[in-house]
Formats: C-alpha cells, sequence, structure tokens
C-alpha cells in the first residue's frame, strides 16, 4: 500500500514536471515572438480589445503556474491553475470555432502548428492529467493530515 | 538523494529543455493574414503576408505596391521584414 502511495506521488511530480516543460515552453515562444503574439491575438474575435494585456498575461501567467509546480506546497493550487488555464484554452477554442475554422492560432512554438482538432486533444489530455494530479494529491494530503494527527 | 533528485534536479531540468525547445524549434513566423488601404477602391482588403513579417526589420512588407498592415486601420503595425 506504501509503495502504491510512493508512485502515485511520483506520478504527481511527472505530471507537474509535464506543465512545467508545456507552460515555459509556450512562455518563452511567446515572449520570444511578444510583439507577432499580439498581432495574432488582434486578429482573434472576442479578445482583440484585450490584445495587448493578454498578450503580456497570458506568458506571465503560465510562468507563475509553472513557478508553483515546482514546489510540493504549492503544487495544489499549481495543479488547479493549470486546469483552469487550459479549461479557459479549450473553452475558447471551442466557442470560436463554432463561427469560423480558419482563426490564427495564438499559441507558442510547434504547438501552434497543430490543426484545431489536435490542440483540444492536446488540451483535454492535459486538463485530465490536472485532474488526476489534483485528485492524488489531496488523497496524499489527506493522508499526511492523518497522519499527523494519529501522530 | 532520490528525494533532492526529484525535487530540485528535476524541476531544473524541465526548465532547461522547455526554454532549450523553445530555442530550438524557434522558426520564422508566418504572418497569415494582413491588411493594406486600396486607394483605388478606397477601402480596407486583406492579403496574405510574405513569411518573415513582423513588426521589426528595415524592408517594409508590401502587396501589389500597398504597405501592409497587422489590422485594417492605420494605427496598427506596419509590417516589416529583415
Amino acid at each position: 500500500m506504501k509503495l502504491f502511495h510512493i508512485h502515485k506521488n511520483n506520478v504527481v511530480v511527472a505530471i507537474a514536471i509535464l506543465y512545467i516543460i508545456l507552460f515555459v515552453y509556450t512562455a518563452s515562444s511567446k515572449l520570444m515572438h511578444l510583439g507577432v503574439f499580439r498581432l495574432r491575438l488582434e486578429r482573434m474575435p472576442y479578445i482583440a480589445p484585450y490584445a495587448q494585456w493578454i498578450s503580456w498575461g497570458i506568458p506571465f501567467l503560465e510562468l507563475v503556474i509553472a513557478g508553483l509546480l515546482l514546489f510540493h506546497g504549492y503544487r495544489l493550487i499549481g495543479l488547479y491553475g493549470s486546469l483552469v488555464l487550459m479549461l479557459l484554452f479549450t473553452g475558447y477554442i471551442i466557442a470560436v470555432l463554432q463561427f469560423s475554422n480558419s482563426i490564427p492560432c495564438s499559441c507558442g512554438g510547434v504547438v501552434s502548428a497543430l490543426g484545431w482538432k489536435d490542440h483540444i486533444l492536446l488540451n483535454i489530455s492535459f486538463m485530465i492529467l490536472a485532474l488526476l494530479g489534483i485528485l492524488w494529491s489531496k488523497k496524499q494530503n489527506n493522508i499526511q493530515a492523518t497522519q499527523k494527527s494519529v501522530q | 538523494m532520490k528525494s533532492n533528485f526529484l525535487k530540485l534536479v528535476l524541476p531544473a531540468f524541465a526548465i532547461l529543455l522547455a526554454v532549450g525547445l523553445a530555442f530550438a524549434t524557434e522558426d520564422k513566423t508566418i504572418l497569415q493574414i494582413a491588411h493594406y488601404y486600396d486607394t483605388v477602391d478606397q477601402e480596407w482588403k486583406s492579403a496574405t503576408a510574405e513569411e518573415g513579417c513582423g513588426e521589426d526589420g528595415e524592408n517594409p512588407c508590401l502587396y501589389d505596391g500597398y504597405q501592409l498592415y497587422s489590422a485594417p486601420n492605420f494605427g496598427s503595425i506596419q509590417l516589416h521584414k529583415e
């Protein structure tokens, strides 16, 4: 049973590492081409008026969440943040695709080369990972709390 | 030792890997849609911008002799390339 918990802990760490790679990678790509990222946002429906703010805000938020995922104490908050960010991205993509299927992707790096369906699949996969991470982190925290109260 | 690896080395490696990947996969950004003001028809039209057109560069990005813009207004960014 203990071995099972250790493995779960490792899986949560692995999920956090995957998210760190994803967020640091996409944030770096966006920041390297901030002007182009802003140009793309300006062509997106609904959010075009806020392109200036979003072009700085999203990479900043991604880096903050990656930072939270680094530390064991903040990992659960980081996983919640990742899940919310992914939900927002995916919800926005799906909403926009109701009107057009030729929207320029404003995502960073090679992710922008993905088609919209692939993009949604990637996001859903990451959301499932975040959910698993949250569930297992919570269980682990509960076990640790129980052990402390017993001692 | 294993705990240190999980807590420090692995995340640091992940960050380095991500930043390295961002630089490694950096490509010439392609702007798909640009805009120009057609002085004959006196209206804004859309066109596909060349590869490498962005806000930086010395050479203006042109379409049919017209300066390309990021949005259909003169206040938007004039596109240039190296």
